[in-house]
């Protein structure tokens, strides 16, 4: 490596002090990180509405003095926790729509229990989102209610909204929600019917475990989490970077197993038949084609997503029978899309400004 | 102040930055082969199969020993789980029917009203 010219020496002593102060603060600061816990999450004021083995339904107390008369039902992504929407205030997407005036629920997943590996997708689609919209429709008094889906969650949402299409689903939003499974590279690899046997592993194991889901996510970025580590070292000095990290990391290693015959679903319909994409997937029989959803939509995908790379997303948009319908690319990846600090500025004001005028 | 160019320090951590990159990009190609598939599942079939063996026999072993393996642990903790989200629900429920009675909705009776509008047609953010 050629040295760098026009090296500042002047400079030197006074970089020499910064970083020594910063390795004493390393120091202390590294076992304050090692002897307290992180910052507490999804603690924005909540009350279960219901909860039924792996599905927790949650309703927010309303922050706003007046509210948008429909109700927004989130859908979390069946592999994590639903907290990533409610960090901390301040970086909390749900305290933002609250604020903004919209009454939101959260369909929330916990761990399948081991009797629960028989849940299939029609379990997901035809019975817990139906149950979850009636009781938002009971609890608000509204016939109407807004659907937003994360990730997988906005795949059930889809497949709701096509096998329901004359309601009460009265938006839908996605974010970052593949379609094109053929186009998510790694897992289609990961999952190429010529080596993986999913009945094998499902028939012996049950239910798939986390540490396989979370493993299946590190290998998508191998290198990324020992860099993670060395730049929490060097930043260990910086209490709003260590912060973050802490959020972000509990979150991505909070990795829920995944029902069985729900598993086995996924990967031969979406993995190897690519059914969503080719219309003919179908859920309890019910045939599940996106052109069947009419409803107001918006997609909204990250320009750096390395879990939905765009190509598993942008035919979501002409695929959606909508009228009324757009997709906004944004900049960030797949978790920083939905929060944390880039964010609050770029999607949930956009989320806010495309729902607010919806909803009423 | 040290600009980036001769900043050692940056310079480690564009370093890191490109290595990252560089790794990961590798590894990707390297993981999109079909050897790597036929080789991962091989080992995965493999220490799922062991793992469910050895899970069964420590259960096994556990209960000769009257106690509770971790996944009894476990459900026994989601089951408090969900006795609390049913308390939840139960108190919610309260909440509703304490609330003004002759609300023509309970479960509207404690919320503002649902009378909010956007703020302007034209502020929409591009």
């Amino acid at each position: 490596m050629n040295a760098p010219t026009g090296l500042d020496f002047a400079s030197v002593p006074e970089r020499i002090q910064s970083e020594v102060q910063r390795a004493i603060q390393r120091s202390i600061k590294g076992v304050e990180y090692f002897s307290t816990s992180g910052p507490t999450l999804g603690s924005t004021p909540k009350d279960v509405l219901h909860s039924r083995g792996t599905m927790s339904l949650y309703h927010y107390r309303p922050m706003s003095d007046e509210i948008y008369r429909v109700p927004v039902l989130i859908v979390m992504a069946t592999t994590n926790r639903g907290y990533i929407l409610d960090l901390v205030p301040g970086q909390s997407f749900i305290e933002f729509l609250l604020k903004r005036g919209y009454d939101v629920y959260m369909l929330d997943w916990s761990a399948p229990r081991p009797e629960e590996k028989s849940l299939r997708m029609e379990d997901y689609v035809l019975d817990f989102i139906p149950d979850c919209v009636r009781r938002v429709q009971q609890d608000s008094g509204e016939q109407d209610v807004s659907v937003i889906g994360y990730c997988f969650g906005g795949v059930l949402s889809l497949l709701y909204g096509s096998i329901f299409p004359d309601g009460p689903m009265k938006n839908l939003i996605c974010f970052t929600t593949p379609i094109d499974f053929r186009e998510m590279k790694l897992f289609s690899n990961f999952s190429d019917r010529r080596y993986f046997d999913v009945d094998r592993l499902v028939d012996s194991v049950g239910n798939v475990p986390p540490e396989m889901i979370l493993s299946s996510f590190e290998m998508l970025r191998p290198a990324s989490r020992t860099v993670s580590q060395i730049q929490l070292w060097e930043n260990i000095w910086n209490d709003e970077f260590v912060k973050s990290y802490r959020m972000f990391d509990r979150w991505a290693t909070d990795t829920l197993p995944l029902a069985g015959e729900y598993f086995r679903t996924i990967t031969k319909d979406l993995m190897w038949d690519n059914k969503l994409f080719n219309d003919t997937m179908s859920v309890g029989g019910r045939a599940a084609k996106l052109e069947n959803i009419k409803v107001p939509f918006l997609h909204a995908v990250a320009e750096h997503d390395h879990i939905v790379p765009y190509d598993a997303a942008k035919h979501l948009i002409a695929k959606i029978g909508s009228e009324d319908k757009q997709e906004v690319m944004l900049k960030g990846g797949h978790v920083s899309l939905v929060a944390g600090a880039n964010a609050v500025k770029r999607l949930w004001p956009k989320l806010d400004s495309w729902l607010g005028k919806r909803s009423t | 102040m040290t600009d980036k160019i001769t900043d050692p320090v940056a310079l480690w951590q564009k370093m890191i930055g490109e290595m990252e990159k560089g790794f990961n990009s590798f590894a990707t190609k390297a993981m999109e082969t079909p050897e790597f598939s036929q080789a991962v599942n091989r080992a995965g079939g493999v220490a799922a199969g062991a793992q469910k063996q050895f899970s069964d026999l420590m259960e096994k072993y556990l209960l000769s020993l009257n106690l509770p393996s971790r996944e009894q642990m476990t459900g026994i903790a989601e089951r408090l789980q969900a006795i609390e989200g049913q308390i939840g629900e139960i108190k919610s429920m309260l909440r509703q029917m304490s609330a003004t009675p002759g609300e023509k909705q309970i479960g509207a009776a404690l919320r503002p009203p649902r009378t909010r509008r956007p703020p302007s047609e034209g502020g929409e953010q591009k």
